[in-house]
């Protein structure tokens, strides 16, 4: 595997170049599908080699260095083992300096959440179990339809990448997410 | 973070909570959210179709204790003013009065849209 914090031939520590990316950090392309097994495979293969553990006795230079390229990693591996948070980021990359809407949600979305905001507030206070499962199941399967549609719009994107209508569509589906998240931790931690 | 007394005191105890009657063409609703927390914000008022003087105004809020003391507080605000003046209401005042840290700046302009929401809900049902 190849990375550009790590030289895997000499065994050191390479200087972290400015506005590097996480995909790139694990020696991944700019893509949306990702192998799970192998990210996890590199993360641990990498941070093996440049924990700060291992620097103790090293020149402070070099310690340093290890300190920096370990929270990278670490932040490139949180931020892309999660189909959400690997979407918004990749999201933003893509989007650059075009503009997106911020706040796009599908028509009548909003009051949606709402009103089941507001049925959850009786059911949690009753303490209707039956419906509350019902309800979970429910958005925890809009919840997973809205992750399995990233991979189907960063496709369309990669073949269209003058369109960026796709990556609007994409910003409504993250935003959907946030309000959907939301209701399920309400339903899971009260 | 610590919350300031004054969420604290909005929060545990919250100004106007509930709803006034949608249907009713001087009343006006606002729903708004914030697509970065997923925070849902309901704001109503009831206009005096004469003075175009707010005479009540109700929320429900979803979300966190600042947008919690912040929709609490716009409530409190638009009571008693002209919906002209309540337009001009800025999430500023809000995160001044409530103390607001940076991160929760969001909330206040939440409650913001959320007036100039329900105003411009309540015009284009009163010129029907």
């Amino acid at each position: 595997m190849t990375s550009p914090l790590f030289c895997f031939s000499c065994n050191s520590l390479q200087t972290i170049a400015d506005n590097i990316n996480y995909f790139e950090v694990l020696g991944f392309p700019l893509c949306f599908e990702i192998d799970h097994d192998e990210l996890g495979n590199r993360y641990q293969r990498l941070s093996l080699e440049m924990h700060p553990d291992f620097f103790a006795t090293a020149p402070e230079k070099e310690k340093r260095l290890s300190e920096k390229s370990s929270a990278l990693l670490n932040a490139a591996f949180s931020t892309l083992r999660k189909p959400t948070s690997r979407a918004r980021y990749l999201l933003s990359i893509l989007t650059g300096d075009k503009r997106l809407k911020s706040d796009t949600l599908p028509e009548g979305f909003l009051q949606e959440m709402f009103t089941l905001q507001e049925s959850l507030d009786e059911l949690l206070e009753s303490g209707d179990e039956t419906a509350l499962s019902g309800i979970n199941e429910n958005l925890q399967g809009r919840h997973t339809d809205i992750e399995s549609d990233y991979a189907v719009l960063f496709k369309k994107f990669e073949t269209s990448p003058e369109n960026s209508e796709i990556l609007q569509q994409l910003q409504t589906q993250l935003n959907s997410e946030r309000y959907l998240r939301r209701l399920l931790d309400r339903i899971n931690t009260e | 973070m610590a919350y300031s007394e004054k969420v604290i005191d909005h929060y545990n105890d919250p100004r106007n909570v509930g709803s006034l009657d949608k249907s009713n063409d001087n009343v006006g609703t606002g729903l708004v959210g914030a697509p970065e927390c997923g925070d849902v914000m309901k704001l109503q008022i009831q206009v005096n179709p004469e003075t175009k003087e707010i005479v009540d105004a109700k929320f429900k809020t979803f979300g966190c204790g600042s947008a919690i003391a912040s929709s609490s507080l716009a409530t409190e605000w638009v009571k008693g003013k002209s919906i002209n003046e309540a337009m001009s209401i800025k999430n500023t005042e809000i995160v001044e009065e409530l103390s607001l840290p940076p991160v929760k700046i969001h909330c206040s302009v939440l409650a913001e849209d959320a007036i100039k929401a329900a105003i411009t809900d309540y015009r284009n049902r009163s010129q029907d």
